[in-house]
């Protein structure tokens, strides 16, 4: 049988092969030999559906899954009343709802319910990533607590030298004044926590959690009201609508205003996009690129189908470090932009 | 054509024809910065930041092209 083809290639212990298609390459195993229990039920995807199977594989799951699955995850939802079952088997069995296509739908009309509020994969990874953040925090900031005067070595001295970095060439350079000594924490939480989820993406078996663009949308979210919030009490609700003019003449105002105001929102949906687009792309093309392998159903393929992953895969570590520096980057200028650079000039006490 | 099949038609062109613009992009913005930093070698570290974060932000309009087409593509 076809299976028994496939599965014999990409089981086999892998000392040549990098971490990175072991993800793809396991789940794809488990996809052509079927029943395996890496997607948490058990499928039978004839092989020319691999590819799209694992393109669902991208996505969101109620099931905490990382190499195979561990555990089920709690599902919450919003429909007229909170619901809250502890796994999607607990779920089908209350009777309300049922899963359709990996999500949630009412039995009675097939909808979705009215908010899903589910601790997912994606929820999971999240936390780790704050978790882990949390603990590198703490542990340096003790290590500095101990002896101040002491030369940093080994974790600290690299926390410290992006923090460095971050703070006199990205956050100080941008948002002048007090507002950038306030929002320092802000932008550095910002970077570490982009770059973490973005680096246990890179894990095989991991979920990328900035690969949803919930998470995304919900980052560039926070960034928009920290934008505004500084603009207006920098430099007051005046300025703030004098900066819709652009700086243009007031004639112009029909035409700069809707402009200026369309990009108050934009800028943050931008940044969203550039963000979810790019972890989530370069996964993508990871997945393409081992399953040619599968495709044209011949060993002969793999070693420049693994090459080609490899060099992806560093292309992606790439993409990971440089996404999280714009996104900071970007939120930075934004913010002095916003502030703007007539409310340094005079002495504050005269715009409030 | 059915529909389905005009939509993966357009998202695999619509997908080839982004990349071009970002080719000729980022190929220009190398260009300006190799020779930039050959007349003035000092500045070269300045400029290798510059454009990468050019690059980045050049390559984030083509991912908005890309995600369309990916929209098209599945559904």
């Amino acid at each position: 049988m076809n299976a028994d083809t496939h599965s014999t290639p990409a089981e086999q212990p892998q000392p040549s092969h990098t971490d990175s298609t072991h993800n793809a390459t396991a789940a794809m195993a488990g996809a052509a030999s079927g029943g395996h229990d890496a997607h948490g039920a058990s499928h039978d995807v004839p092989p020319e559906q691999v590819f799209n199977h694992l393109l669902g594989e991208l996505g969101d799951h109620h099931g905490f899954v990382l190499f195979g699955h561990v555990a089920d995850l709690p599902i919450m939802l919003v429909d007229n009343g909170f619901h809250a079952y502890a796994s999607p088997a607990k779920m089908e069995e209350a009777g309300v709802f049922t899963m359709h296509k990996g999500h949630p739908v009412r039995k009675a009309d097939m909808k979705p319910p009215q908010l899903d509020l589910s601790i997912t994969n994606y929820v999971m990874f999240q936390w780790f990533a704050f978790v882990v953040l949390a603990a590198i925090g703490f542990f340096v900031a003790g290590k500095y607590k101990k002896n101040p005067k002491k030369a940093p070595s080994g974790l600290q001295n690299m926390i410290e030298t992006v923090v460095v970095y971050l703070r006199d060439e990205v956050v100080y350079p941008n948002v002048k004044g007090a507002a950038g000594v306030r929002l320092l924490p802000y932008f550095i939480t910002l970077f570490f926590s982009i770059l973490l989820m973005n680096l246990f993406g890179l894990i095989p078996g991991a979920h990328t959690a900035t690969g949803a663009i919930g998470v995304t949308a919900g980052l560039a979210i926070i960034a928009f009201l920290v934008i505004n919030y500084t603009a207006i009490r920098e430099s007051g609700i005046g300025a703030w609508f004098h900066h819709l003019l652009g700086g243009a003449p007031i004639g112009l105002a029909p035409i700069m205003i809707p402009i200026e105001f369309m990009s108050l929102f934009i800028k943050p949906f931008v940044l969203t996009m550039r963000l979810f687009a790019n972890m989530t792309a370069g996964h993508i093309v990871l997945l393409a690129f081992v399953g040619l392998i599968f495709f044209f159903r011949s060993i002969a393929v793999a070693p420049a189908s693994v090459a080609f992953s490899v060099f992806i895969y560093f292309l992606e570590l790439l993409a990971v470090f440089l996404q999280a520096y714009i996104f900071t980057m970007l939120t930075a200028v934004f913010t002095g932009m916003a502030i703007g650079d007539h409310a340094h000039d005079e002495v504050h006490g005269e715009h409030h | 054509m059915t529909n389905a099949a005009l939509a993966y038609l357009s998202a695999g062109l619509g997908a080839g024809i982004a990349i071009i613009g970002v080719g000729i992009g980022i190929g220009q913005l190398v260009a300006a910065a190799l020779e930039a930093s050959s007349r003035q070698p000092e500045t070269m570290g300045d400029m290798r930041t510059t454009m990468i974060i050019g690059a980045a932000l050049i390559e984030g309009a083509a991912f908005f092209a890309l995600v369309i087409c990916i929209l098209l593509a599945v559904k």
